[in-house]
């Protein structure tokens, strides 16, 4: 079957979905796969062979003629849309079915196809109006999960927040290619590097597809939206919808002439993400809030490699630009995929429990064991640690960032590779937190005595995630292979430099530590049941009755490290304090509030508001009133127009 | 093969040379205190008379409680694989072998803290909670070090970083990786491995809940890394590339001794710092680091 005929098998199967999903599960589920496979297909065709794949319409919509176009940048995210969009369903066979959520189900299949549709539509769109027309599609399809249990009151706010945020971004976009198209005369996008009075564009794209990645000043919307939203969903918005916004990034950063210092503006939005990112993460309490922050933080990690590589394109440091460059789009595959497993394991935490909020869960390894590995695995993958994928993409931005400072050793530069340490380390003590205050030690509430183990077809989708974790892990030559592809469709003149980092030996050398783990785990397990193995209480001191509220909560844990970043955390404390002999009640609440919109744009807003609110009543409808405001106006500019004849 | 001969060699120095140090340290100490101290090998014993001891698990305890420390201690074997070993040089260089180093660190410290929480007791979650938080700061001044280092030979590969000669920046490269070693092990004035206050300590109170052959691991890896830091410390101070043979034998092993020495005299004359100058000490370590760096980056080593 040739390219096109997978596209369009591809798109009938997900439309399929779309109109099955409301009734009929099964053959949801099959379309939902089924198109998923064939974009795979598609896609590894296109980055496997290196041919790329456009397709003009005989007709016209809205004006224009539809071109789809798949080349080396969109089939790469094409494969995350596909591999996420098609575990998700899986996942929500189990997660969110007929039995347990009526109302919802039927909706939640629809709207999953319909979003995975508009994902790969925006990916092959090359003509401005059908861009945005797939982009506002997709933006609406995310709205529709994020609020398929409307029920609650904080999704619908969630739901808002994130439908006013996205379209403040579209609203960014529909400037940008409309200019776009008023500049060059025409709708149809592609590569045009060499019309420089082109490159302010590339502000407002920023701005637009900022939005949509979750940048930091600009993720307002990012952490609520995620944490509201079924799991399933938050997994794809997480892992693949916040992706859109790269990919718009990258796509017209390789389309359109850069303006100057657009790489250092990048790598700085990247170093604030990152850092910013994973110091809210550590603070949070709920868990896929915790998650939700991370996404944030790995956003900025892909920005600092993307920044690095518009850098190197504008300073001709093509080995480098490339490293960093190639490093932002295998961190952008990693982290869809490990940050899917994370949110499918926070979904089965929740479905077990009913709760996110980690000081009322723990223990929970004993009743889901495979969900506390699964996770554990997920969290070693997204703190960057060898032998997994996520050590693969930091090791290669790593490695790009050191030849750049070892070249002319800019301040950014350094001071990027610092944060990115940084950053490192606040995510391994976010995810320490995250998963040894769920999974380990004793269950703190009520909430984890009737925990159970997720069903297989959840359990079957994070395992499918992890396993992807694990072979990029030891087998990174394999992607490189493909992201070279890639990369030369974004900059064809980088594709004849051929210095590959040594992939191979870190592959091998991941495999060989791997085995070494199992190995020495084993062996060490095996000696210790040899010499025999007693179980007693925790030790505790001497202490003979521990009780499971006497343990480190979260909020404790994070205490230090979150203490550092209290300038921006901002954290509200409510306490009673016990009082008198038999102190009756007394409580202490903390909450991290999201920083730039409550103490940023909420105040911003208000002010706006009370404005508002004041004009409002000087519209009394008293004649006086209007005669006085136009008498008042009329003086107004006849002193304009005096002051303007003294000059 | 040699190959295989020069790969066992360098596993043996890094298994059994490791348990020296902690010993030369303690000799160190009780001479200090003008006492005669326990024998230099005492950890060899210790190990050996773990390693056939039974094992008492917390009733909260996963599998992960044992399999922490196995991983760790293969991640810190691994990290101290891959660095130069003086004459012997270096097994398996390329690109970037540096940050695996520093990640497997990571990873080893991910393990021990996971583990600690296992136990669901307060004491391992605060000193997994001190663990965590002061790695943010060792981690900026280790990558500022890795940086100074990189700029200062044009390379990202440990082998040619640390073969290079010493300068003037050397002197607050070296100053900035002793706190750091001091840091990441637990040493006085940052944790005191002596105390028998379980609310003070770092390292020590994460691996309460050990026995038996898992504490034996556990040991012989802080060992490790206590061995690891040394060698990296020595090595990116004194020209190793210059020496070959029976010097650099001879350079490496006084280094490292010394390194010794300085910390068994840190912890005689220094007391453990309260824990809120701990980030202070911690954040002067990686101003050194930076400093090293601008020194390694105007071009002032010579």
């Amino acid at each position: 079957m040739t390219l096109g005929g997978w596209i369009a098998l591809a798109l009938a199967l997900l439309l399929g979905g779309g109109l099955a999903g409301l009734r009929l599960p099964r053959v949801w589920l099959g379309c939902t796969l089924g198109g998923t496979v064939a974009l795979l297909v598609a896609a590894f065709t296109t980055l496997g062979v290196g041919v790329d794949w456009v397709w003009q319409s005989p007709w016209s919509l809205g004006g224009e003629r539809v071109h789809l176009r798949l080349d080396g940048i969109s089939a790469w995210f094409l494969t995350l849309v596909a591999v996420v969009g098609g575990t998700g369903a899986v996942y929500a066979r189990g997660y969110w079915p007929d039995q347990a959520q009526p109302e919802s189900a039927g909706r939640g299949r629809a709207w999953w196809s319909v979003l995975v549709l508009c994902m790969a539509l925006v990916l092959l769109c090359s003509n401005g109006l059908h861009f945005l027309m797939a982009w506002e599609a997709f933006a609406l399809a995310g709205f529709f999960l994020i609020t398929l249990d409307r029920a609650r009151r904080e999704t619908r706010a969630a739901g808002w927040l994130y439908l006013g945020a996205s379209h403040a971004g579209t609203l960014g976009l529909f400037a940008f290619f409309s200019m776009l198209a008023a500049r060059t005369g025409s709708w149809e996008l592609g590569p045009m590097r060499s019309a420089t009075e082109l490159a302010p564009l590339f502000w407002v794209a920023l701005f637009g597809f900022g939005v949509k990645a979750g940048l930091f000043p600009l993720h307002i919307w990012l952490p609520s939206a995620h944490t509201n939203a079924p799991s399933h969903v938050s997994a794809i918005l997480s892992g693949v919808a916040i992706k859109m916004g790269l990919y718009g990034l990258v796509r017209f950063s390789g389309w359109l002439p850069l303006p100057k210092g657009a790489g250092w503006v990048v790598l700085g939005l990247g170093v604030a993400s990152a850092l910013m990112g994973a110091a809210f993460a550590l603070a949070q309490n709920d868990l896929k809030r915790l998650l939700a922050y991370c996404s944030v933080e790995n956003m900025g990690v892909i920005l600092i490699g993307l920044g690095a590589g518009l850098l190197g394109l504008a300073d001709g440091g093509a080995s480098w630009g490339r490293m960093a460059m190639a490093a932002a789009l295998l961190h952008a595959w990693n982290h869809g995929l490990f940050k899917s497993l994370l949110f499918l394991g926070a979904g089965s935490v929740l479905h077990a429990t009913g709760t996110r909020e980690m000081s009322r869960l723990g223990g929970l390894w004993r009743a889901m064991p495979w969900t506390a590995g699964l996770f554990a695995f997920g969290a070693v993958a997204i703190c960057a640690l060898p032998p997994l994928n996520g050590f693969v993409s930091e090791w290669l931005l790593y490695l790009g960032l050191f030849e750049s400072a070892a070249g002319h050793a800019p301040v950014a530069i350094v001071a990027a590779i610092i944060a990115l340490g940084v950053t490192g380390a606040l995510a391994l003590a976010a995810f320490v937190k995250a998963g040894a205050v769920v999974f380990l030690g004793a269950g703190r509430t009520r909430a984890t005595r009737d925990a159970h183990e997720c069903g297989w077809w959840m359990r079957g989708s994070m395992l499918a995630l992890a396993g992807l974790c694990a072979l990029i892990g030891v087998m990174p030559l394999a992607p490189w292979f493909f992201i070279t592809r890639s990369l030369a469709s974004w900059e064809p003149g980088w594709s004849g430099i051929e210095s590959p980092p040594p992939l191979a030996t870190l592959g091998l050398l991941h495999l060989a530590v791997a085995l070494a783990f199992v190995l020495a785990a084993l062996a060490l397990w095996r000696r210790a049941q040899a010499k025999g193995i007693r179980r007693e209480l925790t030790w505790d001191c001497g202490y003979s009755a521990p009780s499971a509220r006497m343990q480190y909560t979260g909020g404790s844990f994070a205490a230090i490290a979150s203490g550092w970043f209290r300038w921006v955390l901002r954290p509200e404390r409510q306490m009673r304090r016990p009082r008198g002999l038999f102190p009756a009640q007394s409580s202490r609440v903390e909450r991290v509030p999201e920083t730039v919109l409550e103490r940023v744009l909420g105040p911003a807003g208000g002010v706006v508001m009370a404005a508002s609110a004041w004009v409002r009543q000087r519209q009394r409808g008293h004649l006086p009133d209007y005669i006085l405001y136009l008498v008042a106006g009329l003086v107004a500019v006849g002193a304009l127009v005096l002051a303007g004849s003294w000059r | 093969m040699s190959a295989i001969v020069e790969f066992l060699v360098r596993l043996a120095v890094w298994l059994l040379l490791a348990p020296l140090l902690p010993g030369l340290i303690n000799k160190v100490k009780a001479w200090v205190a003008g006492r005669r101290g326990p024998p230099v090998l005492q950890l060899y014993y210790d190990l050996a008379r773990l390693w056939r001891k039974g094992v008492v698990l917390s009733t909260l305890a996963s599998p992960g409680f044992v399999v922490g420390p196995a991983v760790a201690w293969v991640a810190v074997l691994g990290a101290a694989l891959l660095l130069p070993l003086g004459p012997l040089g270096i097994s398996l260089s390329f690109r970037g072998d540096v940050i695996l180093l520093v990640y497997l660190l990571a990873l080893a410290r991910f393990c021990t803290t996971w583990a600690a929480l296992e136990t669901g007791s307060a004491f391992e979650g605060m000193g997994a909670a001190r663990e965590v938080s002061y790695a943010v700061l060792t981690e900026a001044a280790v990558i500022t070090a890795v940086l100074a280092l990189s700029l200062r030979s044009g390379s990202v590969e440990l082998g040619t970083m640390l073969a290079s000669s010493a300068g003037t920046g050397s002197v607050l490269l070296a100053a900035g990786l002793f706190t750091v070693l001091l840091a990441e092990n637990c040493r006085v004035p940052f944790d005191d491995p002596n105390t028998h206050l379980e609310l003070t300590m770092i390292h020590e109170v994460m691996v309460l809940d050990h026995s038996g052959p898992p504490l034996a691991v556990v040991l012989h890896g802080a060992a490790m890394k206590l061995l690891l830091f040394a060698v990296l410390l020595v090595e990116a101070v004194l020209p190793f590339g210059e020496w070959s043979g029976l010097g650099g034998a001879v350079a490496l092993i006084g280094g490292v001794a010394l390194v010794g020495v300085g910390v068994g005299l840190v912890e005689s004359w220094l007391a453990r710092y309260a824990f809120k100058r701990v980030p202070l000490l911690l954040t002067t370590a990686f101003l050194l680091c930076l400093f090293a760096l601008l020194v390694a980056w105007k071009g002032g080593w010579s």
